[in-house]
């Protein structure tokens, strides 16, 4: 008991020190307080008489949003004479004097040499790069559309993302020992005497392409701003599934057998940091299942119904959609962006 | 004694510690030109005093025995960006037999045709009437007809919108998006098998039996009646998630999560209320044969909202 409270207080204080060690002194608010209403002030006109933090009234304001902002010109055509406008640096020194930490420390000359790409992108150094980085997900999956068998499943995945957008990878669900027969499938079998074949799986594993074409970020109630991204998934592998024994458990034993499977699915990501993330999937397993014989066996005789050739009857090509929620490792944990902000 | 205190004093100081210590690092990273700053500037208020009008189209999901597509519409006054109050109603204008109610309907009509009195095998005929007298308070002829369906749902509802953002699609097209939340009581006009109960003398004449034809014809035969279907009013909590992609000033596109979990005999069955523990058929159809379900639905919707002109944030 003594140990266990002398372990509490250790981590305790290993809870404390990391926090303590990666904070730096507390400065005075105010002047940064100021800074903050100066430049908001010069740089939006409305800031001034809008922000209740300098006394005046949150007046909301109509906006076309299609208009250029206030008092900026619509773009006039290049006539190739004119020179850039000077910035002055002035907003860069006065991030190097409230806070030196974050003055960008890169020499623009030698920056400047580096081979450019002449592309813009839309979102500019990206939260959380994927390019060149391996991901790793954990997930557990749950069946979405089977209401006679569900199917729940812990399962892996693995990307290497080729590009920021593209990535090549595998995934594995072990399902065996977890499907659950609903109790309807009994009670509808009880009152009409109707069957319906059910089927059981072992595990699937795929290969896939995983493509990401959306990528946005959102406010959390106002205050905190998470990063999140959606994607497409697609892929080929196999799923091993056999019928659960229905019509004649007296003679029919099934053995697991893999079938090809194909894949798609859709998933969101959300980030926490730049290489934890929360994601949910919904995955559709395309393949061709067997199904056991409905025939009605009292029909036959012994031999008919020991005959193993005998036990299965029609195939059918099932759609198995399951979500997935688990959490998504890029690696390496950090990385550099090409071009400074 | 005191060292005990001394040790809790010390966990409960270490705790403290804790979490200061990590308000304290969250507030250095507000230092610098955006100390004090809100999250986003220039919010486009999509909500804000504004109505919106919704019309929806809704797909039930993972249904035993029939899908219903609800056509309705979500009506909200947004009293904020971030909170709204209103009510969502909607008419189940299609029902669609699934799988199961195809095939059981087809067992149905095979078990209960008439037999060729010169050519029929009498262990087959008997085997037929077994399971006729074993089914025949279960199900009815024209079984899609006794399956129960929801008619339509009122729900009144609060929607809570904590998350807003935008979303770039092919690093291209910027689209204001959002994520909700609603909840709120909701109303279902439900349609299932009206309750029957042998016990009863209207009920019992329903059951009809006349004597078999051959080669059975030292037996009765029960009649398959046609079971009628009732009406009632489910009072269950309803509550779901959704994205809007707002596509202008005024518009957007709606897709959303519901759940709607109440007890209701969607297959008309006597399945419950018997031995053991109520778990087994009790030879009568009535609310024990009511089983829970999540009753869950996606939707689809067109977003406008009401006056047209939008305002943003400070």
């Amino acid at each position: 008991m003594k140990q266990a409270r002398a372990g509490l207080l250790v981590a305790m204080a290993l809870l404390a020190v990391p926090a303590v060690s990666t904070a730096k002194p507390k400065e005075p608010a105010a002047p940064a307080a100021g800074a903050t209403d100066t430049s908001a002030a010069a740089t939006d006109p409305k800031a001034g008489a809008a922000d209740p933090k300098k006394g005046g009234a949150a007046q909301p304001v109509e906006i076309d949003a299609d208009a250029p902002p206030p008092g900026e010109e619509p773009p006039a055509v290049a006539t190739g004479d004119e020179t850039p406008p000077d910035d002055g640096g002035g907003a860069l020194e006065d991030i190097c004097k409230l806070d030196p930490d974050a003055c960008p420390k890169v020499n623009m000359a030698e920056a400047a040499k580096r081979p450019l790409k002449a592309q813009m992108y839309a979102v500019q150094q990206i939260y959380a790069l994927r390019a060149r980085r391996f991901e790793i997900q954990p997930f557990w999956a749950l069946t979405l559309n089977d209401q006679f068998v569900s199917h729940p499943a812990p399962g892996i995945a693995l990307n290497y993302y080729m590009t920021n957008v593209l990535a090549i990878g595998a995934n594995f669900n072990w399902y065996q020992g977890l499907n659950s027969d609903s109790e309807f499938n009994a009670q509808t079998r009880r009152a009409v005497h109707v069957g319906v074949p059910l089927n059981e799986y072992q595990w699937s594993a795929a290969g896939n392409f995983t493509y990401v074409p959306m990528y946005g970020k959102f406010a959390g109630f106002g205050d905190f701003i998470f990063h999140w991204d959606a994607y497409v998934v697609g892929g080929i592998g196999a799923l091993s599934s056999r019928p659960i024994v229905v019509f004649d458990p007296r003679y029919r034993n099934f053995s697991y057998k893999p079938k090809i499977a194909f894949n798609a699915g859709i998933g969101v990501r959300i980030f926490f940091n730049r290489w934890f993330a929360a994601i949910f999937e919904v995955r559709d397993y395309i393949y061709n299942e067997k199904l056991e014989n409905i025939e009605d066996v009292d029909v036959h005789d012994e031999a008919w119904r020991q005959n193993e050739s005998n036990w299965l009857g029609e195939s059918k090509i099932t759609n198995h959609v399951q979500a997935q929620a688990g959490i998504s490792i890029f690696l390496p944990f950090t990385w550099e962006y090409r071009l400074p902000k | 004694m005191m060292r005990r205190w001394v040790v809790s004093g010390l966990l409960a100081l270490g705790g403290l510690l804790a979490f200061e210590s990590t308000a304290v690092a969250q507030e250095i990273q507000l230092t610098g030109p955006l100390a004090g700053a809100p999250a986003v500037r220039g919010l486009r208020w999509h909500r804000n005093k504004r109505f919106e009008v919704a019309p929806m189209v809704s797909f039930t999901l993972l249904n035993e025995f029939k899908h219903t597509i609800l056509a309705g519409a979500k009506l909200n006054y947004n009293l904020t960006d971030w909170l709204a109050v209103g009510a969502w109603g909607a008419f189940g204008v299609a029902h669609i037999n699934t799988g199961l109610t195809d095939e059981v309907e087809k067992v149905n009509k095979d078990r209960w045709k008439s037999w060729d009195s010169a050519t029929a095998d009498a262990e087959t005929v008997n085997k037929t009437l077994v399971d006729r007298n074993a089914t025949v308070l279960s199900i009815g002829k024209d079984f899609p007809s006794q399956t129960g369906t929801i008619q339509w749902v009122f729900a009144p509802q609060v929607t809570a919108v904590p998350f807003r953002g935008k979303l770039a699609i092919f690093q291209k097209v910027f689209v204001d998006t959002e994520l909700y939340f609603f909840g709120g009581p909701a109303f279902v006009g439900l349609k299932e098998r009206a309750d029957f109960d042998p016990g009863k003398e209207q009920d019992r004449a329903k059951l009809v039996s006349t004597t078999c034809t051959a080669p059975v014809d030292n037996q009765m035969c029960v009649q398959q009646p046609k079971y009628e279907t009732a009406t009632r009013v489910a009072i269950a909590p309803t509550f779901g998630f959704g994205l809007s992609f707002f596509t202008g000033k005024w518009t957007g596109i709606g897709l959303e999560y519901r759940a709607m979990p109440f007890a209701w005999n969607n297959s008309g069955f006597d399945s419950r209320g018997g031995p053991p523990d109520d778990r087994g058929p009790d030879y009568k159809v009535d609310e024990k044969d009511r089983a829970w379900r999540f009753n869950q639905m996606i939707s689809v919707s067109f977003n406008m909202f009401f006056p047209t002109a939008i305002k943003s944030s400070p």
